[in-house]
């Protein structure tokens, strides 16, 4: 490339504003980023687009100078730069707006505007006074300028989350942020203050900000953006200008094609739904508008009994959300969710497990198992209360044992011995072993989700039995995953959830890759 | 039957690293007090032999170490009861001064012909006051995420101050000058068990207190979810328990064992409630609790080890020209670094997401 030698040339000739050229990282086992090459021209607005784990924050978090390459290089206005840290990026005018807003809650907007770049009346170090006049006029300006209208005085913590998000933005602008890069900025926003951000961001714009935005919302990058690249797994999978392409394209390279082979193939029709026999009914379920979620906007669903229901989505439309709210670990302030006719939308995790669901999280490392504490202390829990494992108020250890051997075998979990750590088993055993507990219990509904992520082939194929064995025998499965190759495998009917409401159903049968790739980007048109 | 064997060979490997890290810290301080001697020209090896016949050198000796680290076990348990569910409870001091008050005001109020029911009476209302004490901070960390470092440890001023003031005023005693109550009924006073020794009952009390607590840790369901609290609150609370009851639970029982230990040292050791009741019996408990890794037994050799130091410090400078300070010196070092284990608690505490 002849971008070495372009050592001077005028801002208005760059041709690349911020670029990166085969960055890898690696973390451990994991190839967070293999060889990503991106280009972003002045005043382009630039989507990156793909799943949660594609690799994307990874890529930010480089572009950031927060993390180092394993290799590759990265540009500034045709220039190879070294960012040794944030600071660095900051000053070559690189500036990112997070999910999680970068403010002083106490203090007031204007405080937070001009915090660590405060106008004074006269430079004295320390003991300058800060020109709040001066302070305000600027930020009266700024907002004027964006036709946007800002209360000052106010505390962060009493604004709302749109007016925080403007002021985070041009807090950023006001101190000289020429590449403006946002991560999944619309996630916390309402459909009207979305449209007010895409104002705000095209006419950046055309005053010469370039931005790269972060989303996985194919509609908002259609709208907004002046080119799109697609990463998948770690690798920039696609990348074209926004006028030469459609959804169904992106679409395409952003779910990807059957790439994981599937060791179970989905059973026959022996399994045939009651449609009477409801396991799981929820009705209009939302979720308040918390930071760091996706609220659910009225979700319907229900669940037979001896039916595995596959959930499919792109990661943070909500699935984890309802997930939460099915098992009793979030709060819904709308709708009802009845487990076999009876209402348990108020009732405690606790209460919801004596009554029959049992819990994959897809947090395993951190929900689905304590990975300090011993295999038999993850095989028990939960039933700790209950006989043979205790007896009038104490354990009778020699039962205890018997228990979680015969959990332990009856999924074939491979360990050492009992007193073994849960985190010294390599991943799809600790998968196994949070099936062995749960399917102990004997529930009559699964949640499940992302219950092979992490899991080697062997592993996945295992699991899929156990699912399918328990839906055999009669249970009641919500898998969700974002595999859809696992969820066409196990899945009697498929229910497609995007923008925390469910916006399509099909059967299996009749259910293909495209038709929900395609379900699970668009943003079911926007219709409330 | 294969698999009996090899249940037992980890677990031996297990104690062996368990002891070790309850040796380490009391290594290092003797590495360092060793550096301190040979600095001020004294041999090492003559001091930790005066000082350890000191401690365990005769029958009386020994009963001088186990009086001192009497109140110790009390506070050690009531320590680690909250530390192993990640409650970073650092009260017991306060609750162990109100329970002292409380146990020693039955003690001298309550008409001396109850006799010896008078004991159960001034160990139960001790035990009821603290739990009621460390309960409110329970509460507020469960139910409104007040940081319970904060409010245990103002809780702690809180108890100075109202004991202070008692002592000083309503339940000062008329003969016996300042700061002190009256001393409690003969009948309320527990048994010295080696006189000359103070060496006391509360002794039996403690040691039978670290039993229930080992069998309570190990053999009981709500032990076992305490337990699993402190490893991972996320997945606690997935698995159907709940971190709210568990949270008050353990810093209710902590209460109950602070009052009992606090009881202990009013009607066995000073046999009243006098100011400065309490040397920290409360904060060295939190060292004996971390150097016993929150273990019974650990708990009890903790206790010991530091009872011994206490007791060869007051009588070690009275035979030789070694300063008392070398005994801080060991103290404080083994102190520093039983707190290593204290950082990585809280840094648990960080990666579970609190």
């Amino acid at each position: 490339m002849e971008v070495q030698n372009a050592a001077h040339r005028d801002a208005n000739q760059v041709s690349v504003r911020l670029g990166a050229e085969e960055l890898s990282k690696r973390y451990g086992n994991i190839e967070a980023n293999r060889d990503v090459s991106i280009a972003v021209a002045p005043g382009e607005i630039h989507a990156i687009v793909g799943e949660n784990g594609a690799g994307k924050s990874t890529l930010m978090r480089m572009l950031q100078g927060i993390e180092q390459p394993d290799s590759g290089r990265i540009i500034v206005d045709d220039q190879i730069v070294s960012l040794s840290g944030p600071q660095r990026a900051f000053a070559l005018g690189i500036g990112m707006v997070h999910q999680e807003f970068m403010l002083a809650p106490d203090l007031t907007l204007l405080e937070n505007l001009v915090l660590g770049d405060e106008p004074v009346y006269r430079a004295f170090g320390a003991a300058s006074r800060i020109n709040w006049p001066a302070a305000l006029e600027s930020g009266e300006r700024l907002a004027r300028e964006a036709a946007a209208h800002v209360d000052w005085s106010r505390t962060v913590l009493t604004t709302p989350v749109h007016i925080q998000q403007f002021v985070e933005i041009i807090r950023l602008l006001r101190r000289g942020t020429r590449i403006l890069i946002l991560d999944e900025p619309t996630a916390v926003l309402a459909p009207q203050q979305v449209e007010d951000l895409f104002d705000l961001l095209r006419k950046l714009r055309e005053d010469g900000t370039t931005i790269l935005f972060i989303s996985h919302k194919l509609k908002e990058v259609m709208a907004l953006a002046d080119r799109v690249t697609v990463i998948r797994r770690g690798e920039v999978r696609y990348s074209s200008p926004v006028a030469e392409t459609d959804t169904d394209t992106i679409a395409g390279h952003m779910v990807g094609g059957l790439d994981t082979p599937v060791a179970t193939a989905r059973p026959t029709s022996a399994s045939k739904i009651e449609t009477d026999d409801v396991v799981l009914d929820v009705q209009m379920l939302t979720t308040p508008i918390v930071e760091k979620s996706h609220p659910l906007r009225g979700v319907d669903l229900h669940i037979g009994r001896g039916e595995i229901v596959g959930l499919a989505g792109v990661s943070g439309n909500g699935q984890n959300e309802l997930v939460e709210c099915l098992v009793g670990l979030r709060d819904s302030d709308g709708g009802t969710v009845s487990l076999a006719g009876q209402d348990i939308t108020h009732l405690s995790n606790q209460h919801r497990r004596a009554l029959g669901i049992g819990y994959v999280s897809a947090d395993r490392r951190h929900e689905g198992l304590a990975l300090q504490a011993s295999v038999e202390a993850n095989v028990i829990a939960g039933s700790q209360r209950k006989a043979p494992v205790s007896k009038g108020g104490f354990f009778d250890r020699k039962a205890m044992r018997q228990v979680a051997e015969k959990r332990l075998a009856f999924v074939d979990v491979r360990y050492g011995v009992l007193n073994d750590a849960a985190g010294d088993l390599s991943g799809g055993n600790q998968q196994r072993l949070v099936f062995a507990r749960e399917i102990a219990a004997d529930p009559s509904l699964l949640i499940v989700s992302q219950p092979t992520r992490g899991v080697d082939l062997v592993g996945i194929a295992a699991i899929h039995a156990i699912l399918s064995d328990f839906r055999n025998s009669g249970g009641s499965v919500l898998l969700v995953s974002e595999e859809l190759d696992e969820i066409l495998a196990l899945s009697d009917r498929i229910l497609v959830m995007a923008d925390g409401k469910i916006v399509g159903e099909m059967n299996a049968a009749e259910a293909d890759i495209g038709t929900i790739g395609k379900l699970m980007v668009m943003q079911g048109g926007g219709d409330g | 039957m294969a698999e009996t064997a090899t249940i037992d060979r980890p677990q031996l490997s297990l104690w062996l690293e368990k002891g070790i890290g309850l040796a380490f810290p009391f290594l290092v301080a003797l590495l360092v007090a060793s550096l301190v001697l040979l600095l001020i020209g004294e041999n090492p090896i003559d001091v930790f032999s005066l000082m350890f016949a000191e401690s365990f050198g005769t029958q009386r000796r020994i009963a001088a170490t186990l009086s001192a680290a009497t109140p110790l076990l009390f506070t050690g348990i009531a320590t680690a009861i909250c530390f192993r569910s990640g409650v970073f409870n650092v009260g017991v001091e306060g609750a162990l001064v109100i329970g002292g008050l409380c146990a020693a005001f039955i003690g001298f109020t309550l008409p001396a012909a109850m006799s010896v029911t008078l004991i159960p009476l001034a160990f139960g209302f001790a035990a009821i006051v603290s739990a009621i004490w460390l309960y409110i901070p329970g509460v507020l960390l469960a139910r409104y995420e007040v940081d319970e470092v904060v409010s245990t440890l103002m809780l702690n001023f809180v108890a100075f101050g109202i004991t202070g003031y008692l002592v000083n005023g309503p339940l000062l005693s008329e003969i016996s000058g300042n700061n002190v109550t009256p001393l409690v009924h003969e009948a309320a006073q527990l048994r010295r068990l080696l006189p000359p020794s103070t060496l006391h009952a509360g002794f039996l009390v403690g040691v039978a207190l670290v039993v229930i607590y080992g069998i309570w840790t190990r053999r009981t369901p709500s032990g076992f979810e305490s337990a699993l609290v402190g490893q991972s609150k996320r997945f606690s609370s997935a698995v159907g328990i709940s971190i709210p009851t568990t949270i008050v639970l353990v810093m209710v029982l902590s209460g109950v064992i602070s009052g009992m230990g606090g009881a202990s040292h009013a009607l066995g050791q000073l046999h009243r409630f006098a100011d400065g009741f309490s040397p920290g019996y409360g904060f060295t408990g939190m060292a004996v609790a971390l150097l016993g890794r929150n273990n019974a037994l650990g708990i009890f050799l903790g206790a010991v080890l530091f009872g011994a130091l206490a007791s060869a410090g007051t009588t070690v400078q009275l035979f030789s020209d070694i300063p008392l300070d070398i005994v801080n010196i060991i103290e404080g070092t083994v102190m520093i670094f039983a707190v290593v284990e204290l950082g990585r608690i809280t840094l648990l505490r960080r990666r579970s997401g609190g």
